[in-house]
């Protein structure tokens, strides 16, 4: 694949609804604010990737609603809907048009309004035979892995909640942000309300109604901007076997997040994360993921993310900040979420994070995690390949 | 009237189809013997893995799969939760009833874990390596759900 | 084996700014708007957020109709007979439900909008579109 950047980014205000605009209008807030911050024009614009499921907000055809919001009519507009991973895998897919030199600016944007749909439901409608009568829904499928995860690697409940005070203390920084809780303690995690043992309602990701938006301009379009480009090193994407039983341990394993990681890793050169990533945004839809995620991603050994998240290397002054937006545990539109894994890294890269800027990031990580089957892994740098 | 918020509306639409799936051949198969309350699993001749559900190809391996070996209606909990924010089944668009307990169960004679619900009736027994056994409907129809639920052995 | 599956779920979608005011228009004063581009002038019915020829944003509404010309139209047995009206003013077709009497369709017939009595701020405030002349 030639070379390739993300050369601009936008958001909306993420919240808990947005009843002032329509699922189109809420697209183009968000594609109108990654246009001014690429200064280019919707006339530069050469092709449109969305990413969004049909059946979360139960409309067919999201891509025919909402297209003329993203300046889609009369362009080649695709849509990518795999779960969580939808958002990232929208943006390799935009990696990939750009960098096959067929289309010079690609626009990626991924949406939800959680506000209007079922997600939960929506993720349990799967095989009409096995699943529907017995599928357990986002949080019964991470409240039974994380049971195991638990048991396998040692993590407490304490160490989860340190994630969800870090995660929503760094979002206070993010005007995008949807929950901002500057003040959050572990206690206040820990009594919360119970949802599916051991999640607390403070563990789990928000439903948030948002969109997020990414420019991707091929090389030579991007070489032209200088400093102004967040450079594509790697991505890689795993999708696994179907049902949650197929595959024991899933949480602990992670084997499509672990085999994606050691793909983009060796494309990238990525020999210690800890040590050669300055910043990582990485999808964590519950707090006790993001401590099975710093074992699959290599920042430490297993059985040790409940020691890491303790020592604070992963805290906003730690060696390795991770999530300083705020994470998917602040902010969760989930057709935009891995756009916005993307988008928050590729900020940090153009040293436009403002208030959540990691000074001096030159090397990012970004993931995107889907139902419990799909895993992206992507490294930028703001250097060429 | 100009310097009052703006009145926005929303559209509020009900989906209520359904539809009709063909289930293939080893589904057939296997829920014919879920309504005569047997389990069985399909086994890859490659890695010898045994699969529920049956599907026509081992995922890893990616051959094709015939063998049939018997499984149990008993098992043991690999991972457990009780749910008390309930889904709503989209079957119906009603709301499970709360709390109820859901589990991961290896069952005897297969590899792959079964996601099924677990009786809570007594919260104390429920572990990880709890001994269950099936609860089965008085009819069967051939589906998953002629299991209500696993019980927890004493 | 074949399964039948039923999926029945609410959902409740926001109209957003110009939908909404397109809906309080027909629920409050049986008024049908368009949208008019500013670039362009294209003017869309029903109106819509964004101009389909500009992409620019769409913020003024004006009023179609309530006659226009039939341009095409369809009866499905069991579901009823469906027409695409082009409103007078309006430079985008609607597709609706066409009410009265069958012998009247054909491409170039003058129709006009009905209304029903109990409005809610729906698409299906109009019951319809009849012949102009039809009693209604």
């Amino acid at each position: 694949m030639n070379p390739v950047a993300v050369v601009g980014t936008g958001q909306t205000n993420h919240a808990k609804a947005r009843p002032d605009v329509s699922q189109p209008e809420l697209i183009r807030e968000a594609v109108d604010a990654a246009l001014i911050d690429a200064e280019l024009t919707s006339a530069d614009i050469d092709a449109v990737v969305i990413s969004n499921m049909e059946l979360f907000e139960g409309r067919a055809l999201p891509e025919l609603w909402v297209a003329e919001g993203a300046y889609g009519a009369g362009k080649p507009v695709f849509k990518v809907a795999t779960g969580g991973t939808s958002g990232t895998s929208s943006c390799i897919a935009g990696f990939h048009q750009a960098g096959s030199g067929s289309f010079d600016t690609v626009l990626v944007v991924g949406f939800e309004k959680h506000s209007e749909g079922h997600t939960q439901t929506g993720m349990a409608l799967v095989d009409p035979f096995w699943d529907r009568a017995v599928a357990s829904g986002a949080l019964g499928n991470f409240a039974l892995s994380i049971s195991q995860y638990m048991a396998e690697r040692g993590v407490t409940e304490e160490h989860a909640a340190q994630v969800a005070v870090k995660a929503r203390r760094n979002a206070a920084s993010n005007p995008h942000a949807h929950l901002k809780m500057p003040d959050l303690t572990v206690d206040d995690v820990l009594n919360s309300r119970m949802l599916a043992e051991p999640l607390h309602l403070l563990d789990m990701c928000p439903q948030s109604d948002g969109a997020a938006a990414i420019v991707v301009a091929s090389g030579n379009n991007a070489r032209k901007r200088g400093s102004k480009a967040a450079w594509v090193h790697a991505a890689a994407t795993r999708h696994d076997q179907p049902y949650l039983g197929d595959l024991d341990r899933r949480l602990i394993t992670t084997r499509a997040l672990s085999s994606a990681a050691a793909s983009a890793y060796a494309q990238a050169g990525i020999a210690d994360p800890l040590r050669d990533f300055d910043v990582a945004e990485i999808y964590e839809p519950a707090s006790y993921a993001e401590l099975a995620w710093y074992e699959a991603l290599g920042f430490c050994n297993d059985g040790e993310a409940g020691r890491l998240i303790g020592t604070g290397v992963t805290s906003m002054d730690g060696e390795l900040p991770v999530n300083p937006s705020g994470g998917v545990l602040s902010t969760n539109p989930v057709g935009a979420s891995g756009v916005i894994r993307v988008a928050e890294a590729s900020a940090q890269l153009l040293d436009r994070a403002g208030d959540r800027q990691v000074a001096g990031a030159k090397t990012a990580l970004s993931t995107g995690y889907g139902v419990y089957a799909w895993s992206d892994v992507i490294v930028l740098r703001s250097e060429m390949p | 009237m100009t310097d009052s918020q703006p009145e926005y509306v929303s559209v509020t639409l009900e989906l209520d189809t359904s539809w009709r799936y063909a289930s293939g051949d080893p589904m057939d198969q296997f829920l014919r013997r879920v309504a005569q309350r047997r389990i069985e699993a399909l086994r890859c001749p490659d890695c010898g893995r045994r699969y529920l559900p049956p599907r026509p190809f081992c995922g890893r391996c990616r051959v094709p799969m015939d063998e049939w070996v018997p499984v149990a209606d008993t098992g043991t909990v690999v991972a457990w939760t009780v749910v008390h924010l309930p889904i709503i089944d989209g079957r119906t668009g009603e709301p499970r009833p709360s709390p109820y307990g859901m589990a991961l169960i290896q069952l005897d004679g297969a590899d792959t874990t079964l996601n099924h619900y677990l009786d809570t009736a007594d919260p104390e027994l429920l572990t990880i390596g709890a001994r269950v056994r099936a609860v089965w409907r008085e009819h069967q129809r051939g589906a998953m759900d002629d299991i209500i639920h696993f019980e927890v052995l004493p | 084996m074949i399964l039948e599956s039923a999926i029945k779920l609410p959902f409740s979608y926001a109209a957003g700014g110009v939908g909404s005011r397109f809906l309080i228009a027909l629920r409050d004063e049986e008024a049908i708007l368009g949208g008019r581009c500013e670039t362009c002038s294209t003017i869309t019915c029903p109106a819509r957020s964004f101009c389909s020829l500009c992409h620019r944003a769409v913020d003024e509404l004006v009023e179609v109709g309530p006659c226009g010309t039939l341009q095409a139209w369809t009866e499905q047995p069991g579901k009823g007979t469906f027409g695409l009206i082009r409103l007078d003013g309006a430079d985008t077709s609607l597709l609706h439900r066409l009410v009265g009497n069958a012998d009247e369709w054909h491409p170039g017939a003058r129709v006009i909008a009905v209304f029903v009595e109990k409005r809610t701020g729906s698409i299906t405030d109009i019951e319809g579109f009849a012949t102009e002349g039809e009693p209604t």
